[in-house]
């Protein structure tokens, strides 16, 4: 264990090995309910397991300090600053935590009878009310998991009402090359081809590109507004109203809509679908990559296709619909992501009609403070009011050969995680920095400086720091190309410790 | 608002450092027509932290749980104990609030704990590597139908009764689009013939997908279908429910699986109504650059000390977008951190114990059943398939468990829809007492 001691730790920065590598301590399994003594059916004696897993056993003391040790070289909302655009890592609520682990909403099995779940169900109903109302689009969908899920559902539906109408040609999704990765591989996914239309020289939809690309075999246009480079796309009615006019429908993808919650609503804009990432907007935990939740919201033209099963409400009570002719059928194995869902409806429930809309000013405010210290010493691509985050580039930098990979990881060593690098990709070495409403000015202030810092830095030609970077994290840059190279995916069984 | 630091003092401050008058100029590229007036939303008013927890207490308290009711309630989801461990670990923030570990020197501990995730994911089925998880086990199902399609160059793909319906639509719902077809293939009643399956595959089929248990419980040999499947070139994927079997029973790997699938939820996560849950996903090494999904792998830093990074990335959107093996973006991190904890809890012994301890509660209980009742024969793990004389006797024995504060089952028409409304599947664990089975059987002798 080279650097560190014999209790792992240096300085209390713990190395931790991985659980294979402890003692396996196979006869100390943990106090158990129900049958003592039981025996393996006769029956099963046929296809018992002959050898062990290899799933290392630790006592509860060891099991704990493994897993804090490992929490603690992470870096989390509650630990800091999370400026990743287009991402939205902002304060999750932990009265949100407690709620969803009463006894009454967390053992509860999707196949009780409904009477029983009626709390639960009213709950997410509330959800899906309030989702509809915010995104002016009143027919919603809790079953999606994610947002590429969710974009999924919608590119299916969106065909089902074309096929419904005897409109079999329609097969194109245009896709605008500053979209999401999730946009054209969704599309794909749902048999749809895709096109990518490209952006004008401002970042948002050329009108005219646009007009030329569509047809009767356009299907829908997806569209994220404001779009990825953080501006809003305010040729909207003009956009939904060509693709209308062309026969297609438009599918929102509502991973910015922190930057309009409250202010403006995509149904009222001509948006006919749009997912809603819940763990963004609406701050439940992220969780290390997973679970969110992607609701789809859609208008009338499109609600028969939704999915089931669904929540529906009754005279006085709720149901959960699981037959239903015009139905696409479902795309999950259950009603939805119910604990991250929960968690929204508590979200929604903080802010009530008084206050939602201050979460998008908020957002919106840091963003364009951010933008406005920043703009002397970085290059801005697309100049002028951004919505709820800001896109820089490396291009002055480049300068002095200094890299955005480069000022991400000195970010690192100065105390903050990263913006969010090279995405979008229509602008080069792109630095696409999102504060969200719940950092207060001190945070955003300290953030800015360090980046002026860097952007000093590679002035004086002091650059040597930055190639280096990190220094001061458990591990440094990581060597990627390796790992893909001969993955090693798993621990080999015959090594230390089994 | 709480959630909110800045004071009014200070959005003043910062729109003067800006030059701007008023929050809403910086709304003023979204054309007028389209700005709601603040507060005009059908929302409900803004709630205190204190209301907030009072609605969703009596919300809560409303629902039967498993704190006053005893379940036998499978299907997919399974009532396994959880150790009060596993649910302190994915409540530390640094899990809990972390995004996907895109920067690796601040993300080692999701990475480690992904790691460690999949090497336990890959023991358990038997399988040679696994993936950082997906959504659950219906749309696992439906990406390894997928993979396998990529891998063969084949449309077709064979789907077997007994496979969960609920993954079975999902996968159906996944392909319908895209050329090629989803052949269902029958099965005997509540149980599967792997043998009988096996003649299905040709030279045209992409895969077979099975479950082992199956949707009833059966559990059977799967040496037919690899045989079958070697000889035609085709893959055999399998699924599962409840991934504590795998502690008792011959992994689908040990028997030549070429894709494993299913749901974590048995190991260490609540049944939360549904979700969230896991899609656990394994397949052999040869196939990890067809595989949808995240994927953790080891490496080194520029100091030469062993990290964790996520890796094979040109397989997924952002790089490679509509080419990409799958859409899918996010995992179930946490959810991964929470099997791995559960895992490490337990060990090959602890999750062998639970096995046996599920399995025996089913055994007691068919033991135990009265002479009007049959159960599904053929060895079972922890689930069967109850069958009553008619509708009325089995809903009047449904009732009545009610009434004791029982959840005796599912009936079986409301996941599979083509099966007789007087069955009823039925569900065990090691949550399942002695005295449980025992008044179980007292009320379905007492009300049939």
């Amino acid at each position: 264990m080279n650097a560190a001691n014999y209790s792992g730790t240096r300085g209390l920065m713990h190395e931790e090995p991985l659980l294979f590598e402890r003692a396996h301590r196979a006869s100390e399994a943990i106090a158990l309910p129900g049958l003592a003594d039981a025996e393996a059916p006769a029956a099963l004696q046929a296809f018992l397991r002959n050898e062990e897993a290899g799933i290392p056993g630790l006592s509860e003391p060891e099991t704990v300090r493994h897993f804090v040790r490992l929490s603690q070289w992470n870096h989390g909302i509650e630990t800091g600053f999370y400026p990743l655009g287009s991402c939205t890592m902002k304060y999750n609520p932990r009265i949100n935590e407690q709620l969803v682990r009463l006894p009454g909403l967390a053992h509860i099995h999707p196949d009780q009878p409904e009477d029983t779940v009626q709390g639960a169900l009213a709950l997410l109903y509330q959800l899906q009310h309030a989702l509809g109302e915010i995104s002016g689009l009143p027919h919603v969908s809790l079953q999606p998991a994610a947002g590429a899920h969710g974009e999924l559902l919608g590119i299916m539906m969106i065909r089902a009402w074309h096929d419904k109408r005897g409109d079999h040609k329609r097969r194109i999704v245009l896709v605008p090359d500053s979209a999401h990765g999730t946009n054209p591989a969704s599309a794909a996914l749902a048999g749809m081809k895709t096109v990518e239309i490209k952006s004008a020289a401002n970042g948002q939809i050329d009108l005219e590109v646009l007009r030329a690309h569509l047809n009767d075999e356009v299907a829908a246009l997806m569209l994220t507004n404001p779009n990825t480079t953080g501006h809003f796309e305010s040729n909207i009615a003009e956009i939904c109203h060509l693709v209308h006019e062309a026969g297609g429908l438009v599918y929102g993808d509502g991973a910015n809509l922190n930057a309009i919650v409250g202010k403006a609503r995509p149904g009222d804009m001509g948006i006919d679908c749009l997912h809603i990432n819940v763990h963004k907007t609406f701050s439940t935990p992220h969780g290390g990559g997973g679970p969110g939740a992607g609701p789809v919201a859609v208008n009338d033209t499109l609600a028969p296709f939704l999915p089931v099963p669904r929540i529906e409400k009754a005279k006085d009570a709720y149901r959960i619909v699981h037959e239903d002719e015009a139905s696409i059928g479902p795309v999950f194995g259950s009603l939805g992501q119910v604990g991250v869902l929960l968690r929204a409806t508590a979200y929604i429930a903080a802010f009530g009609r008084e206050h939602i809309h201050r979460i998008a000013e908020d957002a919106v405010l840091n963003a364009n403070y951010m933008l406005h210290r920043l703009e002397s010493a970085y290059h801005v691509p697309f100049p002028g009011l951004c919505k709820h985050e800001c896109l820089l580039t490396d291009a002055h930098q480049n300068r002095h050969g200094v890299k955005t990979l480069d000022i991400a990881k000195r970010l690192i060593d100065l105390g903050f995680h990263p913006m969010t690098v090279y995405f979008p990709l229509i602008v080069h070495g792109a630095m696409l920095i999102e504060p969200t409403e719940t950092e207060s000015r001190q945070a955003i202030d300290a953030f800015c400086d360090a980046m002026l810092e860097i952007a000093a830095a590679c002035e004086q030609g002091d650059t040597e720091a930055l190639h280096a970077a990190p220094l001061h994290p458990i591990r440094r840059r990581l060597d990627e190309t390796q790992a893909a190279r001969r993955p090693v995916l798993t621990w080999p069984k015959h090594s230390t410790g089994g | 608002m709480r959630f909110l630091p800045h004071t009014d003092d200070d959005r003043r401050q910062m729109l003067q450092a800006m030059g701007v008058n008023a929050i809403d100029a910086l709304f003023a590229d979204i054309p007028r027509e389209f700005h709601i007036a603040p507060g005009s939303l059908k929302l409900p008013p803004a709630a205190s932290e204190a209301a907030i927890i009072r609605a969703f207490t009596e919300a809560a308290e409303s629902n039967r749980h498993t704190g006053n009711h005893r379940y036998f309630l499978g299907g997919g989801t399974y009532h396994h104990f959880i150790p009060a461990v596993v649910d302190y670990v994915i409540s530390r923030g640094e899990f809990l609030t972390a995004y996907t570990p895109y920067q690796p020197e601040i993300s080692q501990g999701t990475l480690q704990a992904l790691f460690e995730f999949q090497t336990m994911i890959a023991r358990l089925t038997g399988m040679e590597v696994a993936n950082a998880s997906m959504y659950d086990a219906a749309t696992a199902t439906a990406e390894a139908a997928l993979m396998a399609r990529r891998i063969t160059r084949r449309g077709k793909v064979l789907l077997a009764h007994s496979l969960n319906p609920r993954y079975r639509a999902v996968t159906a719902q996944y392909l319908s689009r895209l050329d090629g077809q989803v052949n269902a293939l029958p099965c005997p009643e509540f149980d599967t013939d792997g043998a009988a399956l096996a003649t299905a595959i040709d030279d045209e089929t992409a895969c077979i997908i099975v479950q082992y248990p199956d949707f009833y419980g059966s559990v059977y040999d799967l040496g037919e279908l690899r045989r079958a499947c070697d000889a035609h070139g085709a893959l055999l994927v399998v699924a599962f429910s409840d991934a504590t079997a795998f502690g008792l029973i011959t992994p689908p790997g040990a028997m030549g699986a070429d894709i494993v699938v299913g749901s974590g939820q048995a190991l260490g996560i609540p049944m939360g109504l549904g979700g969230p849950h896991i899609g656990l996903f394994a397949c052999k090494q040869k196939f990890v650059r067809q595989m949808p999904g995240r994927v953790c792998g080891m490496t080194e830093d520029a100091d030469g000390k062993r990290g964790f990074v996520l890796t094979l990335s040109t397989r997924e959107q952002h790089i490679r977008r509509e080419k990409a093996t799958s859409n899918i973006c996010s995992n179930q991190g946490l959810m991964c951190t929470a099997n791995a904890c559960y895992l490490a809890l337990l060990g090959d012994a602890g999750l062998r114990e639970v096995a046996l301890r599920s399995a025996a509660a089913l055994e007691r209980l068919v033991q135990g059943l009265p002479p009007q009742i049959s159960a599904a024969r053929g060895p079972r793990y922890n689930e069967t398939v109850l069958s009553f004389r008619d509708h009325e006797a089995r809903q009047g024995f449904l009732t009545a468990a009610r009434k004791a504060g029982i959840f005796a089952g599912i009936a079986l028409e409301q996941i599979d829809t083509t099966a007789d409304n007087r069955h009823l599947l039925v569900a065990t664990t090691e949550m399942t007492e002695a005295e449980d089975i025992a008044d179980y059987l007292t009320i379905l002798e007492q009300s049939t």
